[in-house]
């Protein structure tokens, strides 16, 4: 049987919550404080989200006869790990090459990917992402003094 | 008085000015295109603050603001789709009127209702905001935790649908908070020995990997990218008078109220104030079939209350340094980049820049009413941006944003683990309101818990036993209760 989201956000949240309980016990603790010190906070944050998991683990159990919709249409969960494993690689190859380099076909990669049933022109999405990259390169580096990464090939 | 006056001179210098005109454009067709959003721009627009001055910084974030909230009203109006949740009420209404033939007036209405709920609440935001703010530095850290834990429980329990979600995304907000060093003795947590972890996640790579850049990813795979056709008729003028302002001014000046209170509120703001003015405007007015079908009346309600919000967040923002939601967490996040912290003391430390805050919100409000009149008759071109281009646009800002935080690739991977981890609460349902703010103010929260107990020599008994505190932490409670106490009631009531 599918498990409900109620149920797998609940088991998310418990097993996050044993990984930080065990890492909260590595945070040094100064001796003679007067107040709870630096483990508190993570104690608390641990505290309200598994009893939070705990609720929708019973909120799931609950639920578990009743029809489930799918967050995402057919097909959107390839999109958006499509979507997302494109911006995973502009950033990776922005490390190496720099902006300038991997920004217009990052951004040409985007319009085709974010275009939906709309038709886009190769040529005219060519010209836009060319556009693009040396409009925003000039408006941040000459506009807004903000520096842009040159890639560590070129550093 | 004299503060305000300079604050408003350095508002209408001419590239101060012109900034404005620009942002607040900006800001309208970001409010008008549902999807993006005030807070999409402010997210946008802080990493470009960095390498200006403090004072055209805020005339940037503000006025993108102003113009953000108060375009929702344009594509609720035209095409029955809200541009945000404040505009959710103008739907039932305004969309009615123009497919009645009435869509200039319906713009005119939303543009003036928006005016008189900006101008007014900010009025009085800047008038109690100094009154609040002197009566707030003789708190102690006490009441300063009780405000904080009070904010992030009334966020947390407002969230949509389960409360324990919005526990969970509060929990999960405070847990990131706690990267890097503690505000007390500076011993660090969770940085799994990164050094670029000892300061902590950057608010800026927060807000546009969990804004900017999931919305955009989400959106897409949702297929929520397409827009219909604006089909409009009678353009011209303004579309309302005085007589209109009149005929409604019970209704105005209850969404007003409600809008300003509700704004005030944490956690509130103008999602539900739309709904609860137009709630009101139907039940006082003597034809309540008409509503739904293109009663002026609604939008009238809608728009001004969800306006008046805006002066009611910043009361607590300015005053107390207290988020009242994510834009203007977003805001105080823009002050911190300064080296500046929101709250009593910036009020009576920082004088002139808290009264440029509130004369730029003035100024931006007046500036938007002027160019929503000038521009009327294209607002339906707004709704015809192609998606796939503008988002392209945004994602590759946001990368230069994330880079411009510290110069350094890392804060772009903070920022695409952000967007997962957005992408993976909006598929479990867990709201991101309660995590900003928590994120917000966490620090806060832990500094005045453990001065406080440090300071009453290792005794908790202060929180209960100072008036203030203790109100503020039985609100908390009740807060949290109250779902379930009505829960129950309901069930009893129906048995």
């Amino acid at each position: 049987m599918k498990m409900r989201r109620d149920t797998v956000t609940g088991i998310v949240g418990l097993l996050g919550c044993a990984f930080f309980l065990f890492m909260t016990q590595s945070i040094r603790q100064p001796a003679k404080l007067l107040e709870p010190g630096p483990r508190l906070l993570p104690y608390v944050a641990i505290a309200l989200i598994a009893m939070s998991s705990v609720a929708l683990l019973i909120q799931g159990y609950k639920d578990r006869a009743k029809e489930e919709k799918p967050y995402f249409p057919k097909g959107g969960v390839g999109k958006v790990t499509k979507s997302y494993l494109m911006l995973v690689v502009y950033a990776a190859a922005m490390t190496f090459l720099g902006f300038l380099i991997t920004t217009p076909f990052a951004t040409f990669a985007f319009i085709y990917d974010l275009k939906g049933v709309s038709k886009v022109k190769v040529v005219p999405a060519i010209i836009i992402s060319i556009l693009v990259t040396a409009g925003l390169y000039a408006m941040f580096v000459y506009g807004f003094q903000v520096k842009l990464p040159a890639g560590s090939l070129f550093e | 008085m004299s503060e305000y006056v300079n604050a408003l001179m350095i508002c209408l210098q001419p590239v101060n000015l012109l900034l404005i005109v620009a942002m607040v454009s900006l800001g309208i067709v970001f409010g008008a295109i549902p999807g993006l959003s005030a807070t999409l721009g402010i997210a946008l627009l802080l990493p470009v603050t960095f390498g200006l001055s403090t004072e055209t910084s805020f005339v940037l974030l503000l006025a993108i603001w102003i113009g953000g909230v108060s375009g929702t009203f344009i594509s609720a109006v035209l095409i029955g789709i809200p541009g945000s949740s404040s505009a959710i009420a103008t739907c039932f209404d305004g969309f009615p009127m123009t497919k009645n033939g009435q869509a200039g007036k319906a713009l005119g209405i939303g543009m003036t209702a928006s005016f008189i709920g900006t101008v007014g609440s900010v009025a009085l935001a800047t008038v109690l905001s100094p009154v609040i703010a002197e009566f707030a530095l003789h708190l102690g850290p006490w009441e300063y935790f009780s405000l904080c834990f009070c904010a992030i429980t009334l966020i947390a329990s407002l969230s949509k649908g389960n409360i324990f979600k919005g526990i969970m995304a509060a929990g999960i907000g405070l847990l990131m908070g706690c990267i890097g060093m503690d505000p007390i003795n500076g011993a660090t947590r969770f940085i799994f020995g990164n050094v670029y972890l000892s300061s902590g996640i950057s608010t800026v790579a927060q807000m546009l990997g969990m804004f900017a850049m999931c919305q955009i990813i989400r959106d897409s795979a949702k297929g929520d990218t397409q827009m219909p056709e604006a089909d409009v008729v009678n353009m011209k003028g303004l579309g309302v008078g005085l007589k209109d302002i009149f005929e409604n001014i019970k209704t105005i000046l209850f969404a007003f109220a409600s809008g300003l209170w509700i704004g005030f509120l944490p956690g509130m703001g103008s999602g539900i104030s739309n709904m609860v003015a137009y709630g009101y405007a139907k039940s006082i007015s003597k034809d309540p079939e008409s509503f739904g079908k293109g009663n002026p009346a609604g939008v009238w309600a809608s728009e001004t209350a969800n306006n008046a919000s805006l002066g009611g967040a910043l009361i607590p923002m300015m005053a107390l340094g207290i988020p009242g939601d994510g834009i203007t967490a977003m805001l105080i996040a823009g002050l911190t980049i300064h080296g500046l912290q929101a709250g009593p003391l910036f009020m009576t430390e920082q004088p002139n820049l808290a009264m440029l805050i509130f004369a730029c919100v003035m100024v931006s409000a007046i500036v938007t009413y002027l160019i929503q009149i000038v521009t009327k008759r294209w607002f339906p071109y707004i709704l015809k941006v192609p998606y796939h281009y503008l988002y392209t646009v945004i994602l590759v800002i946001c990368y230069i944003g994330g880079y411009g935080i510290s110069n350094t690739m890392f804060n772009i991977y903070v920022m695409l683990a952000l967007c997962l981890l957005a992408v993976f609460m909006s598929v479990a349902g867990l709201p991101t309101s309660p995590l900003v703010l928590a994120f917000i103010l966490s620090s806060k929260l832990e500094r005045y818990f453990r001065q406080g107990i440090s300071y009453a020599h290792g005794s908790y008994k202060e929180f209960f036993t100072r008036p203030i505190s203790a109100t503020l932490l039985l609100v908390s409670v009740f807060c949290v209760v109250w779902p379930f106490l009505s829960d129950y009631l309901k069930k009893k009531k129906a048995a």
